[in-house]
């Protein structure tokens, strides 16, 4: 079987001419990170890579860096997304920030990415990394000395623990095979449980406690692909002045709730938001709580279907449901 | 910005239970806050009086009046504020009655509340700026929807004020339920001779135009300029040139469509005019039942017709009306019985509704005037009345009095007793509601004159025995068990709101009580308006009442029309949306959340889109703001700032206290 690499680079080959753009991963500034890449010129394609320490969510650059809205001649933009990337990219579809003719998109299923933390905390003297590659239930790591073999449970993201949808929804060409995700839609608030089972004062205390470390460094927000309002963040206006710029516990917790409301019913739990966290602060659980709370109410998923209207984004009468 | 605040007792209405002197002592310790005091009646003239005078001597930029809610007086001290020179919206309402004086005895709390009530609303008045209207010309055309007796009295005097009135009515005729009664209480006079001119007024008269069989598709626009979408529903029939002959129903060969006019008591055509009055006169296809239309054999019609207007290939059709004001007289529908089991729920031919005995006794009705039984077309000796079938009934969910069923039993009765002499009629009743001009006199004089049998209690059970019906009930003044062997049972039929009201609201953006009766804009002083500006109401889409109610609040509508377009103008409301557009990140998802559709894309010399608001749509409801992800959209007499610092101060507040 041809390295999902190779397949990825061939199949962007194919269709270099008719696209402006190319997003995805290559090396990053070590041996434990990818990085995003955006390929302007066919030489460049042979840069791009696919392993598990491809993290982050390309969608984030479409409405932000690229205003892929804008669209100057008719050639598309090309981009390579996981399955929890692929729903922010619906669901920027369905907020009508991007339209789906504007992307060649290539889909790949997604077994889990690699959080480097916890790698280096079981393994601190990790280096020299050559490959990295998901083999059944373990991560192989491959340096220059040995091979290291992790069982997934631990050096996953957290998002990866719980994933429902390691398939892309949407794709015009689709590398390797479809899978099977980790666990079923029964367990897909279980994270959440967990805390739930806390009395109010002690679930207050956690929360303060996590959010307390914050450092309001606002990389939650820009690793966001749905937190589109660019310099007019309410986080940062004078008028209305929502929050001041104090550094204090109250300012922070404002502000993570700004964010999670901003979020309810559109967050596509791409777990970004909690991967870019330098204090490793469990930013998502916050909205995956209010995607519960829109799910159970209004039986709605963001990111699902393209053709859906958000339930929180239009106004009816006849609302069931609330 | 100088202050002033002004509590107001309302007598004892808020004095009995907040302490107005230590309020406003403690207004006088907020910022900007330069002149405090209370006052008996604030809203009066002395009261108004008082605060133009503060204004004057102290200097006065905004003032905060403690009173009641702001949907009482609001307007009351704008007008005051404005003719002391300040802008209308340097004002602020606390409401300390119907928020806190009237809610609790406990004096002490409530005095707390209304100085935290009153701390807000100076926070909220220091962020206040002027605001001013624009002037958008109305449209001098008025919408009646529904061409009961109530929308023909609207339409009428609207017309013959000089207005161009459009009248849309759901069925092929106007006339509503009084064009099927037989006599009207309490004088007896013959409902169709005094309503049938009205009819014919209204299709004459050269100010109206009449849409029949069209319902309302969609409405959009604002007070002075609606736009209303009609969809005429395919009548078959070219209404131009049908002439009403009726030869084509005499030869129509499906004689067993239903009969709607008649309730059901009879059938009739497909192709049909529904009554020889009907207005306008015209024939239409019903395609549940034309043979052409269902099994595409028969065109006997269109043979015969003298002037070629049959149109089998008909297609419902979509006009636009353009309009400044809206009345809605859509009239009611009857409690459908077959809800009450023990009376038959619908399956004894012989117990009918107060509708159909109309049809029954009616001289135009199927039996021309003659009252017999429709199961077997005999005379009735022996006939029963029931009073409150789904009226006062919380079991089935309607708690309320229809209004009309006492009166419209006791005419009844005395026509069975008039056409029958020999006949015995008996009343069921609960309590006998005759409020109306004239009204005791008529129900004694079917009791006295007339020889009906008023019979105190409630019918438990209907059942057959035979040809006759054995009606059960309780006579609670005798305080026994009575049993009637009744040849005829007539319900006195509740009123219920008519069938599609709730979906008329929806697209008229008014509001409706749970039983689907359209809301007033203030069930006292403002009766026939509602919440929507320029949409008023008439009849009984309202609530339960009589004719006479009915034809006096169609006179009232249209007399709050004329008042409106004897403007040529109409102020705009500033309290709406406003966009700032470098703020805006051009989403879409005000657009999406607007209930009226008053946001627009607007496209900068940049390329870039940004939000824009119909000044004259936006109604200020916020649900733009609340959804602007950057709050680039705010209300302008309600920004987040606004709300942010009266919160910021009830919180500081609670904290000190």
């Amino acid at each position: 079987m041809e390295d999902k690499t190779k397949t990825l680079q061939r199949e962007f080959l194919k269709v270099f001419e008719k696209l402006e753009v190319v997003l995805g991963w290559e090396p990053g500034y070590d041996s434990l990170h990818a990085t995003p890449s955006f390929i302007r010129q066919a030489k460049d394609l042979n840069k791009l890579v696919w392993n598990p320490l491809c993290s982050q969510n390309l969608c984030t650059y479409l409405v932000k860096t690229l205003n892929a809205s804008v669209r100057k001649d008719d050639k598309k933009i090309g981009i390579c997304v996981k399955g929890c990337d692929s729903r922010s990219l619906v669901a920027l579809i369905q907020e009508k920030f991007i339209t789906r003719e504007t992307f060649y998109i290539v889909g790949i299923p997604c077994e889990g990415t690699v959080d480097w933390r916890r790698l280096m905390r079981i393994e601190p003297s990790l280096k020299d990394v050559q490959k990295v590659d998901i083999q059944g239930n373990e991560l192989e790591v491959e340096t220059a000395q040995k091979t290291y073999r992790f069982p997934l449970q631990q050096v996953l993201e957290q998002r990866c623990l719980h994933c429902r949808y390691p398939n892309p929804i949407i794709y015009d060409c689709l590398i390797g095979e479809p899978i099977t995700p980790h666990i079923g839609d029964d367990q897909a608030y279980g994270d959440i449980e967990k805390i739930e089972q806390y009395s109010l004062p002690d679930r207050l205390k956690f929360w303060e406690k996590e959010l307390d470390r914050c450092i309001r460094c606002y990389a939650c927000r820009n690793a966001c692909p749905l937190c589109v309002c660019r310099d007019s963040c309410i986080a940062e206006t004078r008028t209305p002045k929502w929050l001041s710029q104090r550094c204090d516990l109250k300012e922070k917790f404002f502000y993570h709730m700004i964010h999670a409301i901003h979020l309810a019913g559109r967050c596509t739990e791409c777990g970004e938001c909690e991967r870019v966290c330098p204090m490793e602060i469990p930013v998502t659980l916050i909205k995956k709580k209010l995607n519960q709370i829109v799910k159970d109410l209004l039986d709605y998923e963001a990111g699902i279907d393209p053709q859906k209207q958000p339930p929180l984004l239009t106004f009816d009468p006849g609302e069931k449901g609330i | 910005m100088r202050i002033g605040v002004f509590i107001c007792k309302c007598g004892t209405n808020i004095a009995a239970t907040v302490d107005t002197e230590a309020v406003a002592r403690k207004a006088l310790e907020y910022p900007d806050v330069v002149y405090a005091t209370d006052y008996m009646y604030t809203c009066s003239e002395p009261g108004q009086d008082e605060i133009q005078q503060a204004i004057e001597e102290h200097d006065l930029q905004g003032v905060v009046v403690a009173a009641c809610s702001p949907r009482m007086h609001e307007v009351t001290f704008r007008r005051a504020v404005e003719k002391a020179g300040l802008n209308r919206y340097m004002f602020e309402q606390a409401n300390i009655r119907e928020h806190c004086s009237w809610i609790s005895k406990d004096t002490e709390a409530n005095t707390r509340k209304a100085i935290d009530l009153v701390r807000m609303s100076v926070e909220k008045l220091r962020f206040n700026h002027p605001l001013f209207s624009s002037q958008v010309p109305i449209n001098k055309r008025v919408l009646v929807i529904g061409g009961g007796i109530s929308g023909i009295q609207a339409a009428l005097d609207c017309a013959e004020g000089g207005l161009d009135v459009v009248m849309v009515e759901r069925e092929s005729t106007i006339g509503g339920k009084m064009a099927k009664l037989d006599k009207t209480f309490p004088t007896i006079d013959c409902s169709a001779c005094i309503l049938g001119p009205k009819m014919v007024d209204v299709a004459q008269h050269e100010n109206i135009h009449l849409y029949a069989y069209s319902e309302i598709e969609s409405v959009s626009g604002y007070m002075g300029n609606f736009k209303v979408d009609i969809r005429k529903k395919a009548t078959y029939v070219d209404w131009d040139a049908c002439t009403g002959c009726g030869l084509c129903t005499e030869k129509c060969p499906a004689k067993k469509s239903f009969d709607g006019f008649n309730e059901g008591l009879d059938t009739t055509t497909a192709i049909n005019i529904s009554f020889p009055q009907a207005i306008p006169k015209r024939a239409k296809i019903d395609p549940k039942y034309c043979w052409y239309l269902t099994k595409e054999k028969c065109k006997i019609c269109q043979k015969i017709c003298p002037v070629d207007a049959i149109r089998f290939d008909m297609k419902d059709e979509t006009v636009v009306e353009e309009v400044g004001a809206i009345i809605v007289a859509t009239g009611f529908d009857l409690v459908d019985h077959s809800v009450y089991g023990e009376y038959g729920g619908g399956h004894y031919p012989d117990v009918i509704t107060g509708l159909q005995f109309e049809r029954l006794v009616s001289a135009s009705g199927p039996y021309e005037g003659h009252i017999i039984r429709p199961s077997d077309g005999k005379e009735p000796k022996n006939i029963v009345f029931i009073a409150c079938v789904g009226s006062r009934d919380p079991s089935i969910g309607r708690p309320y009095c229809s209004g009309i069923c006492c009166m419209y039993i006791a005419k009844q009765a005395i026509l069975a007793r008039d056409h029958i002499p020999d006949s015995n009629c008996y009343v069921f009743y609960i309590d006998i509601r005759a409020p109306g001009k004239n009204y005791e006199e008529f129900v004694r004089r079917a009791q006295e004159d007339y020889g009906v049998q008023y019979i105190r209690g409630r019918v438990g059970k209907i059942y057959p025995q035979g040809e006759h019906l054995i009606v059960q009930g309780i006579d609670t003044l005798l305080g026994i068990q009575v049993e009637v062997e009744a040849d005829l049972v007539v319900l006195a039929t509740g009123v219920a709101a008519s069938v599609g009201a709730k979906e008329l609201a929806e697209k008229l953006r008014i509001s409706y009580d749970e039983y689907g009766f359209y809301m007033e804009s203030h069930p006292k002083l403002r009766p026939v308006e509602t919440n929507t500006a320029g949409v008023f109401l008439a009849g009984v889409c309202q609530g339960p009442k009589d004719i006479p109610a009915s034809v006096a609040q169609g006179s009232a509508a249209a007399a709050k029309t004329q008042i409106l377009f004897s403007r040529d103008t109409i102020e705009t409301d500033p309290q709406i949306a406003k966009v700032n557009e470098r703020m805006c990140i051009g989403c879409g998802k005000c657009i999406d959340v607007c209930p009226f559709g008053s946001i627009q894309w607007k496209t900068l010399r940049d390329g870039s889109q940004k939000a824009e608001v119909l000044d004259t749509v936006c109604q200020g409801c916020g649900l733009c703001n609340a959804t602007c992800p950057p709050k680039a959209i705010q209300l302008q007499h309600c920004t987040d700032d606004q709300i942010l610092a009266e919160i910021e101060v009830l919180c500081a507040g609670e904290r000190h206290g």
